[in-house]
């Protein structure tokens, strides 16, 4: 198995009866990656079944070539900022970070000196000799953010990150991880909120109901499903004229002319043959302002895989 | 050892200690070892005040000795109590009824003291109390030690420390921190353990000395001094601290263990209660897996089971086979580490569901 890959061979993980997820087999390679699905989908259940705060049920699971029964390794590579909102009692946002750090075997002005550039990173120095429990929701999102990644982890895993974080320090957060990305580490990011993932993920896994649906990146996976052709929006001048030039293709199936009269929408079952046809129409003197795919987000993936209901759950 | 994990053990344990001695919780460990300083303080104050006012009673009738109040005895009459005691140091007539005064007459040598009771112009009862002695005051140290001590105040206080350590973290939902690190899970295991251990026989070991302090305070400084320097004092002093210890080592283990495997503490706490008080009654085989069996054969004063205790606390007293000290210990020590060993396995596979919690 690749150094540096993060593995699951299919792993099933049932809590007494119920599912959490069934049948997970996942090469996941450096980047961003989302987990997205609804509430109960089983992203949390990933997540903990990779940091080894559950075991499964079925199958393996290694990350970078290691498991978590070897935790004085394992836990030198990944970090792991998990949902659960809750701190040892008593402790100040810096006491909080510095006391885990020590358990890495850091000296103190080592474990103090990482610490304070761990909560610099996320912007919490002021508040980082109050006590936790009278920080606010996003503040404590925040210190458990700065814990998660104060030993330089090689994978970071987050479980709903940009949780309760006002907009200007979700977009630091965000800018923080694609930091962490660049340099070739993993980051595993669940989400339920899909244009957040749109905007941050290299590539996503959608999960439903405990099983993986779809994985990969996301313009690929939208490609590959047949039964909901892609639909373009292309912004033109004479919209019926390039609509019946348009039609004369099999791939083409359905051409909308925009109800403002600036544009078509069309729906065709391949995306490449498309983009041909449409350098070919451009020199045929048609005047082609903008393309833009309509339904390659997320959202609309989701909506074609797992039915809108759920997608909007 | 890895240095490494000493360094984690101690990171584990600094954690821990600040949670065992200063969480709002521990609020009722202090009070649990408290109790009997109260008991004993009060015990103290009651002794001091009761030598003044019996001094003050024997100087009143300087004629009365010990020997001549306890040959006062029901049907005397109030003039033969007289002729033998002198008029009494205090007389209170506490009730008449149906024509028949009740009277209630006190004297003293200046350290025992006699009560008679008379009804009319007989004698009913008599109370003959004899001054705090030594001897006495140190067999009720150890009866309070044994049965209300060891099995009450140092039994609750570990079930609430030590089943804390995991099950405490679990509903405060924090323990999954311990699992992120690059910690074994056998050194969160001795980190949390060492710490509650620290936390207990600090606690219940002061309690012990300022116990033992308060309790002789009130005897004779030259009494005292003959029982701690030339006596068994200090040989008892350390016995005392060195049970305490090792019983906060013996229920530590057991309670950690039970927290790891159990959800609700009172369970693992009363039927462990009730296993240490039929531990006198239980066959020779079953009663070496108890703390209590060794930690008897451990007090350094044997307690006199008298024919009017009744059959509850003289079960508790009940030691049929007393082993030598250095099995005890050793027994102890060996049923700790089987428990250690148990708990550090279960931890090796813990999983964090708070969910089900």
């Amino acid at each position: 198995m690749s150094a540096d890959l993060i593995a699951f061979d299919n792993v099933s993980k049932f809590y007494g009866e119920v599912l959490g997820v069934n049948r997970v087999t996942l090469h996941i390679p450096p980047g961003i990656t989302s987990l997205v699905g609804p509430n109960g989908s089983g992203k949390t259940t990933l997540m903990n079944l990779m940091t080894g705060l559950l075991r499964p049920t079925r199958g393996s699971i290694t990350v970078c070539g290691l498991t978590p029964s070897d935790p004085e390794k394992f836990f030198r590579l990944v970090g792991y900022c998990s949902q659960f909102d809750s701190f040892p009692k008593g402790f100040t946002g810096f006491e909080f970070v510095y006391s885990f750090l020590r358990l890495f075997g850091h000296s103190h002005a080592e474990a103090s000196r990482i610490a304070w550039e761990s909560i610099e990173r996320v912007g919490l120095q002021e508040a980082a000799k109050r006590k936790v429990a009278g920080y606010s929701k996003g503040m404590r999102q925040r210190i458990r953010l700065a814990q998660a990644i104060a030993h330089d982890p090689r994978v970071l895993i987050l479980d709903e990150p940009l949780n309760g974080l006002d907009p200007l320090v979700r977009a630091e957060t965000i800018a923080l991880f694609r930091d962490f990305a660049k340099e070739g580490r993993h980051l595993i990011i669940s989400s339920h909120v899909l244009h957040e993932v749109d905007i941050i993920s290299d590539q996503v896994i959608l999960l439903s109901s405990g099983y993986v649906v779809a994985e990969g990146q996301i313009k690929a996976v939208r490609e590959e499903i047949e039964e909901h052709p892609m639909q373009i929006l292309i912004r033109c001048t004479r919209p019926q004229a390039l609509a019946s030039r348009l039609f004369e293709h099999d791939h083409i199936v359905e051409a909308k002319v925009h109800s403002d009269g600036g544009g078509l929408l069309i729906k065709t079952k391949s995306a490449d043959q498309f983009y041909l046809l449409l350098n070919q129409v451009a020199l045929g003197g048609f005047d082609i302002q903008t393309v833009a795919p309509v339904d390659d987000d997320v959202n609309s993936v989701y909506g074609y895989l797992i039915g809108q209901e759920e997608a909007t759950r | 050892m890895n240095p490494l994990w000493l360094s984690q053990t101690w990171a584990v344990m600094r954690l821990e200690l600040k949670k065992s001695f200063f969480n709002r919780r521990s609020f009722w460990i202090y009070l649990l070892a408290l109790a009997p300083v109260l008991i004993f303080a009060g015990h103290a104050l009651d002794v001091s005040g009761r030598r003044g006012h019996r001094q003050q009673m024997g100087a009143r009738n300087p004629g009365v000795t010990a020997e001549k109040m306890r040959q006062v005895h029901s049907g005397m009459t109030r003039d033969e109590v007289t002729k033998l005691l002198g008029p009494p140091a205090e007389k209170i007539t506490t009730s008449r009824r149906r024509g028949v005064e009740r009277q209630n007459w006190a004297y003293s040598d200046g350290s025992a003291e006699l009560r008679v009771y008379f009804a009319g112009d007989e004698v009913r009862g008599t109370n003959y109390r004899d001054a705090c002695n030594f001897g006495e005051d140190t067999i009720i140290f150890a009866a309070v030690f044994q049965f209300f001590f060891l099995r009450l105040m140092v039994f609750f206080g570990c079930v609430f420390v030590f089943i804390n350590l995991f099950r405490g973290e679990m509903l405060d939902r924090s323990l999954h921190y311990y699992l992120l690190a690059p910690v074994r899970r056998e050194i969160v295991v001795a980190g949390k353990f060492l710490a509650g251990l620290v936390a207990t026989s600090v606690i219940f070991c002061t309690s012990i000395g300022l116990q033992f302090t308060i309790l002789n305070m009130h005897f004779d400084p030259q009494v005292m001094e003959q029982y701690m320097a030339r006596g068994s004092g200090w040989h008892h002093l350390l016995s005392y601290l060195g049970v305490t210890a090792l019983a906060c080592l013996g229920y530590g283990t057991v309670f950690l263990t039970a927290g790891l495997f159990l959800r609700n503490p009172l369970i693992p706490a009363v039927t462990i209660e009730i296993w240490e008080s039929i531990n006198g009654i239980l066959p020779a085989m079953l009663r070496k897996f108890s703390v209590i069996y060794y930690l008897r054969s451990l007090t350094p004063v044997e307690i006199p089971i008298d024919r009017g205790v009744p059959p509850p606390l003289a079960l508790l007293a009940l030691n049929v086979e007393p082993v030598a000290p250095y099995i005890a210990v050793i027994g102890l020590l060996v049923v700790s580490a089987a428990l250690l060993a148990i708990a550090a396995r279960s931890a090796r596979t813990l999983q964090i569901n708070y969910g089900a919690e």
